[in-house]
Parts: C-alpha cells; sequence; structure tokens
C-alpha cells in the first residue's frame, strides 16, 4: 500500500478531547506524525487580565477536567509568591492531602482511559468506579464533583468536614487494596504485557531534551520530581519515594504512575496524622505589588508553571500558564516514529493528554 | 417425527386445502382453463414440489429458531456484560424479564433510521456488502441441526445434507470478501485499513480453523454433523482432540472478531474499522451478525468438540445442545471483556507461528488415533 | 530579595550553586548578562541582551548543566517585550530565570529551539499569541489559533 496520511482526530475515540494527529502511514507503519492542536483554545490567559486575583481561581479549575485542583493551587500558590503572602501550616497539609488525592483521581481516570483505548472494557469501569471514592471524598471537603474551586489566595476555603480523617483513611486503605487487584489485572493480562513492553521508546536524552517532563520523564530514567527535588508547600515534611524506571517504554509509564499512586496514598495518610490545629485561611491583600510571581508544581502529566506579572492594581497583568501536556505533545512524532498504528493509542494514551490545559 | 416429516405434513395439508378450492374453482371456467387450472394444481400436489418446498420451509423454521437464539445471545451479551463489568445492564425495556427486550427496542430504534450512502463511495459495492455479509451468515444456520430429529433433512428418513459441517466453514469464510468490499467501497481510509486488515486475519486464522475441523472429520469418518455426533457416542472428541479445541476456539473469536481479535473494527484506533460509513439498520444487522456468527461458531465447537446433543436424556437433545453453545458463548463473552485488544503482527504472527503448528499437531493426534484403531 | 553582587564575592569556597551559575554566567558574558539576582533558593533570575540568547543557551546546556527549558512566556510593558526565559537544571536543582528585552516595532529574537527541542511548541506559541518573531526558528506558524487569524489575542492593544 502506498504511504498515506490518516487524520486521527478531531473526532476520534482516540483523542480524549478535540486535537488532531495526522499521521502517515505505510500499510500499518507509522512514517511521520504531526500533531495539531487548538481546537480547545478558550484564551484563558487573556480572560485572566480581565479579572481580579479572587475570580480567577474558578477559571484555572477549568484548565485540566482530570486534575482541576492541582492548577487552581498553582494559581494561588503564584499568587502568593507575588504578593508575599504566608499561608497557615493548616491550609498547607490540607492542600497537600487535597491535592495529593486529585493525583490518585486523576491517574485512575489515566488508568481508566489507557484501558478502554487499549480494548480492556474491565480495566475501564473498575478503575472508573474506584476514582467514584476519591470524587466523593473531595465532594466531601470542596462542595464539588470536578472543578472544585477550593484554594484560596493565602490558604484553603474550608476546614475539614467532620469525620473527613476517619473517611480518607478508610478510603486509602481500599485504594491500596485496590491497587493490588490492578497490578494482578494489567500485568497479569499477557495480551496487555505483549501491547506495553518496548513499545513507544522514548530515550533519556530525548526526553530531556523536547521537555518532556512528569511521569514520562521520570519512566525514562531520570529521576525527577518537583515534590522531592524543588519542595513546595510542605512536601519535605513528607516521606515518599520518587517513582523512576529506566525503560523509557508504554509499560514503565504506566508503571511509573502506579507506583505514584502507592506514594500518594502514603503522602494522604502522613498529612492527616501530622496535620496541626489553628487557621486554615489568611486575609489576602486585594492588590498585587508589580513584580512577577512563580509558581511550580509537579501536576499528574507533569510540571506545571504559573508565571504572574502584577503592576499594583486588583487584576494580574499577565498571566502565563506553562502545561506540561503542551510540550510533552511536541514530542510524540519522535515517539511515535517506526511503531504500528494500532501503538498510536497505546503511546498517546500513555502520555495521558488533557486538552483543557493543552490549548488553554 | 422429524422436522422434515412435521413441514411436510404442514404443507401436504396446506396445498390439500388449496387445492380442494382451486379445483373447485376451475370446475366454472371453460374446459382450456380448467385443464390448466388442474396442471397447476397437480404440480403443487407433486411430491418434487412439496419436497422442495419442506426444504425451504425448513431451513426458516431453523433460522428462526436460531434468531431466536441469537436474541438471546445478545441478551446475555449486554446482560454479562453488565456483571463482569460491575453495571447492570439492560434493565428497564422488559422489566419482568430482565431487559430482555431491550434489543428489540434498539432494533427497532435503528430500523426506522434513514440509509445514508456516502457521496464518494461505490454505491453497489456499498450496498451490497451487507447483504452478502448477512447472508452468507445467516445461511450456517440453515445447516446446524439442534438433535437428530431437528435439522435440514432431504427426505423423510432424516438423512441430513451429506456435507453439511463443509458447506458451514465454507459459507462461514465468505464473510470477509464481504468486509472487504464494505471497507474498500466506503471510501474512507479507516475502512479501507479495517478491510484490509479483516482479509489478512480471516486468511490467517482460516488454516487452523479447517486443520481442527479436518481433524474432527478424520475421527468422525463424515462431513455429516449427525454422524459427527453420533461418533462423540462414547467420548466426546473434547478429551482426544484439546489441542484442537482450544485452537479451534481461538480462531473462532478471531472469525467471529470479537474483543481480543476485533482488529477490523478496532475502535480505539480505526473509529468503527469497516463500519465506520454504515449506519441505522445496516449498523444493525452488523451487530446482530456478529451474535450470529458467534451462535454458529458456538454451535460448530458444540458439535465438533462438546459431544453435540449427547447428554443425559431427563433434559431434551435440543436444550443440550442449546446449552452447550449457550457456554461456549458465554466463554467468548467472558474474554471479550476482561482482556485488551492485540495488535494486528501479534495477531498474524500468533495465528501462523502457534496456531498453525498447533493445528497441524493436533491433525497428527487424530491421524494417529484413527490408524490405531481407536476410533 | 537577595540581591547577591557578583563581583564581589570573595572567594569560590563555600558558594551556593545559584552564585556559581550567575558567575560563570557573568564571566562568559560580561556585557551582555546583567542584574543577576537570587530571588529565592533554587530560583535565579539574569537579565540577557537579547542578541546573544542564543550563545548564552548553549552556555548554559552545554557547559552549566541546564537540561529542561520549562517555559518561554512573553510579556507585553507600554515600552518593551519582555521574553522570559524558565530554564532548569535537574542535577544542581536550580531554576534561571532569563529576560530578555525588546523594542516594541521590532520583537526579533533567536530561536533557541535547536538547542532544547522542546522551545518548538513554545516559541511557535508566543509567536501566535504575542507575535513575537523568532529568528531562524524551523516552523514558526500558528499553532492554538487558526492560521489566518490576522492578530495576536495577548498583546494589550487587542479588546476582545
Amino acid at each position: 500500500m502506498a504511504e498515506m496520511w490518516i487524520n486521527m482526530g478531531p473526532q476520534h475515540p482516540m483523542t480524549h478531547g478535540l486535537w488532531n494527529l495526522r499521521v502517515k502511514v505505510d500499510g500499518e507503519t507509522i512514517v511521520d506524525a504531526e500533531p495539531e492542536v487548538g481546537y480547545l483554545h478558550r484564551g484563558i490567559e487573556k480572560i485572566c487580565e480581565g479579572l481580579t486575583y479572587p475570580q480567577i481561581i474558578p477559571i484555572t479549575d477549568r484548565l485540566c477536567y482530570g486534575s482541576s485542583l492541582t492548577w487552581s493551587h498553582l494559581y494561588c500558590q503564584s499568587v502568593e509568591d507575588l504578593m508575599g503572602v504566608e499561608v497557615p501550616e493548616r491550609a498547607e497539609y490540607i492542600r497537600v492531602m487535597a491535592i495529593e488525592m486529585q493525583r490518585i483521581a486523576s491517574h485512575l481516570m489515566w488508568l481508566a482511559a489507557y484501558a478502554g483505548d487499549l480494548g480492556m472494557s474491565v480495566g475501564f469501569t473498575y478503575t472508573m468506579r474506584d476514582r467514584e471514592v476519591f470524587v466523593d471524598l473531595l465532594q466531601a471537603l470542596t462542595g464539588s464533583r470536578l472543578t472544585y474551586n477550593y484554594p484560596r489566595i493565602g490558604g484553603v476555603a474550608h476546614d475539614l468536614p467532620p469525620n473527613f480523617d476517619r473517611d480518607s483513611i478508610r478510603a486509602v486503605d481500599y485504594m491500596e487494596g485496590r491497587l493490588k487487584e490492578y497490578e494482578d489485572l494489567f500485568e497479569g493480562s499477557k495480551i496487555f504485557m505483549m501491547r506495553n513492553v518496548g513499545i513507544g521508546l522514548l530515550r533519556k536524552e530525548d526526553a530531556l531534551n523536547l521537555g518532556v517532563t512528569g511521569p514520562s520523564l521520570r519512566a525514562s530514567g531520570v529521576s525527577y520530581d518537583l515534590r522531592k527535588d524543588m519542595p513546595y508547600s510542605v512536601y519535605p515534611e513528607m516521606d515518599f519515594e520518587v517513582a523512576t524506571l529506566d525503560d523509557g517504554d508504554c509499560y514503565a509509564r504506566y508503571r511509573v504512575r502506579m507506583d505514584e499512586m502507592w506514594e500518594s496514598c502514603k503522602i494522604v495518610r502522613q498529612a492527616l496524622q501530622k496535620m496541626p490545629k489553628g487557621r486554615w485561611r489568611m486575609v489576602s491583600p486585594r492588590n498585587a505589588p508589580a513584580g512577577t510571581g512563580l509558581g511550580r508544581v509537579e501536576d499528574p502529566r507533569g510540571e506545571a508553571v504559573m508565571y504572574v506579572v502584577g503592576d499594583g492594581s486588583d487584576k494580574p497583568y499577565r498571566l502565563k500558564i506553562r502545561s506540561p501536556i503542551f510540550v510533552t505533545v511536541s514530542a510524540a512524532p519522535k515517539i511515535l516514529v517506526g511503531y504500528k498504528l494500532a501503538d498510536v493509542v497505546a503511546i498517546m494514551g500513555g502520555l495521558d493528554m488533557c486538552i483543557g490545559e493543552n490549548d488553554r | 417425527m422429524n422436522l422434515f416429516e412435521f413441514c411436510y405434513g404442514i404443507l401436504h395439508w396446506l396445498v390439500d386445502l388449496v387445492n380442494n378450492l382451486w379445483y373447485w374453482l376451475g370446475d366454472f371456467l371453460p374446459w382450456y382453463f380448467g385443464d390448466f387450472f388442474t396442471a397447476v394444481g397437480d404440480f403443487a400436489a407433486s411430491d418434487g414440489h412439496l419436497t422442495f418446498m419442506t426444504i425451504l420451509l425448513e431451513s426458516v423454521v431453523i433460522i428462526v429458531v436460531a434468531l431466536i437464539n441469537v436474541l438471546n445471545f445478545l441478551w446475555i451479551f449486554r446482560k454479562l456484560s453488565g456483571r463482569i463489568l460491575d453495571f447492570y445492564g439492560p434493565y428497564y425495556v422488559g422489566y419482568r424479564i430482565g431487559g430482555w427486550l431491550q434489543n428489540l427496542a434498539d432494533g427497532m430504534k435503528l430500523f426506522i433510521k434513514e440509509i445514508i450512502v456516502p457521496t464518494k463511495a461505490d454505491r453497489l459495492g456499498f450496498l451490497l456488502a451487507p447483504v452478502i455479509f448477512v447472508a452468507s451468515s445467516l445461511v450456517i444456520l440453515s445447516v446446524i441441526p439442534l438433535s437428530v430429529n431437528f435439522g435440514l433433512s432431504t427426505n423423510e428418513s432424516g438423512e441430513y445434507v451429506s456435507a453439511g459441517a463443509l458447506f458451514a466453514l465454507a459459507a462461514f469464510s465468505i464473510a470477509p470478501f464481504a468486509i472487504l468490499l464494505a471497507g474498500w467501497s466506503s471510501n474512507n481510509k479507516y475502512t479501507l485499513i479495517g478491510g484490509m486488515r479483516s482479509a489478512a486475519q480471516m486468511m490467517s486464522y482460516e488454516i487452523p480453523l479447517i486443520l481442527c475441523a479436518a481433524s474432527v472429520f478424520l475421527l468422525a469418518g463424515s462431513f455429516n454433523f449427525v454422524d459427527i455426533v453420533d461418533a462423540q457416542h462414547d467420548v466426546w472428541f473434547l478429551i482426544p482432540l484439546f489441542i484442537g479445541f482450544v485452537v479451534f476456539l481461538i480462531c473462532l473469536i478471531a472469525e467471529v472478531e470479537i474483543i481480543p481479535f476485533d482488529l477490523p473494527e478496532a475502535e480505539a484506533e480505526l473509529v468503527e474499522g469497516w463500519t465506520t460509513e454504515y449506519g441505522g439498520m445496516r449498523f444493525g444487522l452488523f451487530y446482530m451478525t456478529t451474535a450470529v456468527r458467534s451462535y454458529a461458531g458456538g454451535a460448530l465447537a458444540t458439535a465438533f468438540f462438546l459431544g453435540g446433543w449427547q447428554g443425559p436424556s431427563f433434559i431434551p437433545d435440543e436444550i443440550w445442545f442449546l446449552i452447550k453453545a449457550y457456554i461456549v458463548y458465554t466463554v467468548f463473552m467472558w474474554l471479550t471483556w476482561s482482556v485488551p485488544r492485540v495488535r494486528i503482527d501479534q495477531m498474524l504472527g500468533l495465528g501462523w507461528k502457534r496456531l498453525l503448528p498447533l493445528a497441524m499437531l493436533n491433525l497428527l493426534i487424530a491421524a494417529a488415533l484413527k490408524s490405531g484403531g481407536w476410533f | 530579595m537577595e540581591a547577591v553582587s557578583i563581583e564581589k564575592a570573595p572567594s569560590r569556597i563555600g558558594e551556593n550553586p545559584e552564585q556559581r551559575v550567575l558567575r560563570a554566567l557573568a564571566e562568559s558574558f560580561p556585557k551582555t548578562v546583567s542584574d543577576g539576582a537570587r530571588l529565592r533558593p533554587g530560583l535565579v533570575r539574569a537579565k540577557v541582551d537579547r542578541s546573544d540568547i542564543f550563545r548564552v543557551c548553549r552556555v548554559l546546556k552545554d557547559n552549566l548543566g541546564f537540561e529542561h527549558l520549562t517555559m518561554i512566556s512573553a510579556v507585553e510593558y507600554d515600552d518593551r517585550f519582555e521574553i522570559v526565559y524558565h530554564i532548569a537544571s535537574y542535577q544542581s536543582k536550580l531554576l534561571l530565570e532569563l529576560i530578555s528585552t525588546t523594542p516594541k516595532d521590532d520583537p526579533t529574537v533567536d530561536s533557541i529551539s535547536s538547542i532544547w527541542g522542546g522551545a518548538n511548541w513554545q516559541e511557535r506559541e508566543s509567536y501566535d499569541l504575542m507575535g513575537i518573531v523568532f529568528r531562524s526558528h524551523p516552523k514558526l506558524e500558528r499553532i492554538l489559533l487558526p492560521k489566518d487569524v490576522l492578530y495576536h489575542p495577548l498583546r494589550k492593544d487587542f479588546k476582545g
């Protein structure tokens, strides 16, 4: 068969959102690939220039449907850096706990989508079912199920609801049992291993050069986690490991995310244990001084950065958002070339696409 | 009384009834019309015509019974998927019978939809492909007997189509041509790739399938379903030909195109594969035909390896056959919902490098057993 | 905000990684790199002239171990565009904020996408939304907006 271009997207079961991957195939083998993004560009950076600082928090929730809490936390962190607001310690612990729950929920959603991509229906429904546990917990904490609007500049919106500690510990115990089951379910499946091991090889040098971050980078053998290496919030107090593998294939990316879920369970437990009493919110100033603020956190999908420029008024002069997926997708052609058409699904699924933050 | 006698009796009674009226009508007419009427009535009552019509009626009866089973299969498909995947499955349509009517409701919904032919599609091929696909799948069902007395026989003694099993396998392998035609005529890259995949897949899995069936034919010494099942009176072929049974099941899954091997319609990368451009009842027919083929596959596996309708006599033979076919189908579904999809090159590798040698080994075992005089 | 004077650093023994990077930059590019400051532990800021940005980045990647380009952001002020490069070092756990300035009428800098492949799309995004032109970029096209859009939406003179 002659070479031909195939549009996988914008409406395609593989894309998980609205983007287009043009692949050039020779028979079934991919010889070239070109991602096209921008279908979901809402101009969030421009919108934010017209809103006051607290009004932006719900907007940043809309950046990623998978892990909205991380983004509003990141925004609050960068504005606190700009304003010089000190956050109470209890609020920091609550944030860390909530973010780690969000990370588990996000990774579970990824696992569900990944299993669905590979055609494994049972993986999809089981993981989505168990994601519900954490979504329910976050609902008890924040009041919403998808876009939480929970962190505030200088703390969090509310204190923990009654009995939240007990429920969280129960959920984490349940989750650790479930994670074992998932490992049996996925790694015990010979076909799953056939579809993953050795597929989508991303070498260490390429990963570094192309700016790939997050689990995909750690799966390529670079042990770099912002929570550990440039700690923010109260992560220095937490005892956890950075999951790293050297293989750089789809299986390593899967494995790194599974290990991260284990570590997140540990962090949730520690945060609940070490959480001090006290205030959970400080009054933040209305206007920010002229200057810049920088927030840099480890999103479930990679390194997320926000750069806020203040001009002395109550609205940001410029808000720049660095989306981890935006940079990771640009590395996709490098990973895809040479594999089969069916591997596109495994590879792009393994990168954990989230178009909301990608297109902003 | 077997199905032939039953159908023959019904037709005979009907023809007699009509002929009485017919001859009575002929009496009122001039002689040249009357003779013509008499000739037509005599032809209708003749044995050759009645036998021919009986065979047609038999196949219709068998296919209708099989299609009722297919409705059951579709219901199992949905209900079992719900049980495995942790949701309810169909529930409200047919509340008292476990949502059994949901498929009929979906069928009606699909039936009232418009038939859309893409502008740049090859119109003839596009409309012909579903016909070939569905017809070739339904025709498999007609030759599969549910018991000695319930099958397509050609005379009163209940003698069945002599090469029924061979005919079933042959009809089974017409589908790839329809799929290739559908994939090509839709004028869409996804469907084209899906059709090509289907051709490659069917070609590589047809051979082990036929080899396994050949070992059964060798042991039974016949291509006839009744003889094959009778040969399993003492011991099911499952036991001497276990390798063949496993290979046969795997190949059937590939032939039926359900999940570990549903590459022609791999929804993750090819949208819906070769059915992408089809909508409405044509899509519904494809959906139904997958179940028809699953039923045919389960029935073939039952007849070849699981002793057909053999079983303790407190349950009728037909029910025994269906129980076994249902179990095979349930195993298919269990597999479908719990494993991912393989890749096309891995799948072809599996077919040519693993299943083909195993099928050859199985054929050797069958030949050894036959020449050793055990069967 | 703790400003570190580079020239007066008394000894190289005992200096922290932030100071080491600033000193190395100042020594390599005495004319073009200025205003080195350590904002907080692990975060360093320096200003660089736009004519030298490519060479500075080359030195940063090859000699100083900054293997990851985090973010390229463009900010419009009344009199200038600032292009802010956030460059991270995985080994010495540093984040360097390089600020380069262009005049309003000539928003051009050298592309660094041949140094870090990850800069490719980020430069396209800056071009798309802010209109910064990156010289010798392999494919400087709009990425988020459609190809036929005539404006750069993040500029202050663009009103909805």
